[in-house]
């Protein structure tokens, strides 16, 4: 919806001093009081769109100062090749972040491997497969509690289930499957939406002509609902890159070495970033690694959050969908 | 929902009656697929109880070796036997109004403005604006707290520089996309007919807002304050890097303290025992006040039109 209508309808009334004098008795006290009224109208109206206008722009200016602080405090770092694909020191200057851009985007990758096919079966089972039940209700609420649920309690949990219980140890599988539970409602969320919006005429046709639910589901539904599931998709990929609070306690904070094994453990960017600042004194020019460090986190974050919506324009145009 | 309506909300048009060239597996395996796209959807609910069931288990020698008095009280020193968090609960409390108190006020105001004065093309920049904003991970705002705003406030309030008044700041920053893009959803929800009719006899924009849009909005507008309030009792590293961190109640704005979050992010790596398990014991009591939130959130949303506020609750 546009904005509403920026004219305001002015009141019929004269509102000129001649006006006003000219009405007598009853008629003018009325005509004055309801030019005042107007009056008072208009000018709280400009105060109120001052007021909306400025936090609009002061959030907008929050977001600038953000991406330009970090970039222009880390961006000439972090473009070196030798620091971006370096090997990072523990107490020497002059330390990259290699093996941690790797973890970063292994763990990312690991963890869509997991969660994107949970969480689009769930939410298929939620629009086309289920009724409106004791069931749906149950994992309705789940996940809704589940999305609340503050991410170092996903990492502390992810530590003694995952990690001690499950004997997985400090590794990258750890950290992903913490990740699942913490994104498996977000993916469900666009998937379900997505879904939702594929018109029914698209299923009733393929359904008349024979095709059994999974089949309409499948070859009908999955591919007209693809572009919104991917976009979040590729959102919620970004925001796994940045996670920091879940994977202290399961994947680790810091490493020499690429970890190749998901057994092994890593240290993905954010996390090392939290590591710089608890243990960072150790290193010499630790101010600069973790500047180039956040710039890198910040630039790949931002590419994910941009390749979201452009990837769905192309998954659109090459299926012919027109919306 | 009234019962007897419950077998037309089922999802799509019924099964079809088979046709064409039989295949002899095909029922069982419309059933095979339903039963794995079931067990997908209780994944999350497994996680749910595991995640309570271990939590649970992992505080138990809290609750039974300090007790529950021990825990909710002022004083913590775990070699002493003090397990109190109180100083925590404060800690959060008072960053989390704080907040509220700085970002609620800025995203509502944003939201209005999306919604009824911005231009289509500037409703689309900042909309998408407030997405990447809510995408900037916390780590990077915690960083750029300790690097920026703790020495400014050093520089104008003294002390460390560090406490509640930065973390609120830092804080408000992170949930202002959260509570400006459910706000300004719940205002788009409005049917427009209301604000037209109100329009078209003359009111005012704000007049329209104030008697009309708002109020009919109003239980989103509140569950958005509510879903940003349980962002912010959650959020650990961005506080984590501009709050202190201390053990001890905060004498004002600028005195380092600690918070349920950081105190267990901190601690988590270094303690055994019941020291250990009163940490976890703090998880639990943060995970019951996260899921109180969104029983909150519920209540309010049953108020709003039925099947629109699903979307809400993740954001």
């Amino acid at each position: 919806m546009r904005g509403y209508s920026r004219t305001i309808a002015k009141p019929e009334i004269n509102t000129s001093e001649a006006g006003l004098k000219n009405g007598n008795g009853w008629r003018g006290l009325l005509e004055k009081k309801a030019a005042r009224a107007a009056a008072r109208a208009r000018w709280a109206e400009r105060v109120a769109s001052f007021i909306f206008r400025t936090s609009a722009a002061v959030s907008l200016v929050v977001l600038a100062f953000i991406i330009g602080t970090i970039l222009a405090r880390g961006l000439g770092t972090a473009l070196d090749p030798s620091f971006l694909f370096g090997k990072p020191q523990a107490l020497k200057e002059g330390g990259g972040i290699g093996p941690m851009l790797f973890s970063s985007l292994y763990l990312t990758l690991l963890t869509s491997v997991i969660v994107v096919p949970l969480g689009v079966g769930a939410a298929l089972y939620l629009a086309e497969f289920s009724r409106e039940g004791r069931l749906v209700r149950l994992i309705r609420w789940g996940t809704e509690s589940l999305s609340s649920i503050s991410s170092v309690i996903f990492g502390i949990f992810g530590m003694v289930f995952f990690v001690i219980y499950l004997r997985f140890g400090y590794s990258l599988l750890a950290g992903a499957l913490t990740l699942t539970l913490m994104n498996l409602p977000t993916v469900m969320r666009v998937t379900e939406e997505s879904v939702r919006a594929v018109p029914g005429s698209y299923r009733e046709a393929s359904l008349s002509l024979g095709a059994s639910r999974w089949e309409t589901t499948k070859k009908v539904v999955l591919p007209a609902a693809l572009p919104g599931i991917t976009t979040g998709v590729v959102l919620t990929m970004g925001r796994i890159m940045g996670e920091s609070a879940a994977l202290v306690y399961t994947v680790g904070i810091f490493v020499r070495k690429i970890p190749l094994s998901p057994l092994q453990p890593a240290a993905p960017m954010a996390a090392n970033i939290w590591h710089i600042y608890t243990e960072g004194a150790l290193i010499p020019d630790w101010m600069r690694v973790a500047s180039g460090e956040a710039a890198a986190l910040l630039v790949l974050v931002l590419f994910f959050n941009l390749a979201a919506g452009a990837l769905a324009g192309i998954i659109r145009k090459k299926m012919g969908i027109m919306n | 929902m009234k019962p007897h309506l419950k077998r037309e909300e089922k999802a799509g048009p019924p099964a079809p009656v088979a046709a064409g060239p039989a295949d002899p597996l095909r029922g069982q395996k419309e059933t095979v697929v339903r039963w794995v796209l079931r067990l997908c959807a209780l994944v999350s609910v497994l996680g749910l109880f595991l995640m309570v069931i271990f939590l649970f288990r992992e505080s138990l020698p809290a609750w039974r070796e300090a007790g529950a008095a021990n825990i909710f009280s002022s004083e913590w020193s775990p070699d002493k036997g003090k397990y109190g968090i109180l100083i925590f609960l404060v800690g959060t409390m008072a960053v989390s109004t704080g907040s509220l108190i700085i970002g609620a006020p800025l995203a509502l105001g944003t939201a209005v403005y999306l919604h009824a004065y911005a231009k289509p093309s500037w409703k689309r920049f900042i909309g998408r604006g407030l997405e990447v904003l809510a995408g900037v991970p916390s780590i990077i705002l915690g960083w750029l707290g300790f690097t920026t705003l703790v020495p400014l406030v050093r520089r104008f309030a003294g002390g460390t520089g560090m406490g509640i008044l930065p973390a609120s700041i830092v804080l408000a920053v992170m949930i202002l996309p959260t509570i400006a893009t459910i706000a300004r959803d719940s205002l788009e929800a409005v049917p427009k007919a209301f604000a037209e009719a109100s329009l078209s006899m003359g009111a005012t924009r704000w007049q329209t807002l104030r008697r009309v849009t708002i109020p009919a909005a109003w239980p989103g507008i509140l569950a958005a304050v509510i879903l940003g309030l349980g962002r912010a009792l959650g959020e650990t590293m961005a506080v984590a890097m501009v709050i202190g961190p201390a053990t001890a109640f905060p004498k004002n704005l600028i005195t380092p303290t600690h918070t349920l979050t950081t105190k267990i992010m901190l601690e988590m790596g270094e303690s055994t025992g019941v020291h250990r398990s009163s940490l976890f014991a703090m998880a639990l009591i943060l995970l019951a006040l996260s899921m109180f939130l969104i029983w909150l959130v519920r209540r309010l949303s049953a108020k709003t039109i039925k099947g629109t506020s699903g979307g809400a609750f993740y954001c």
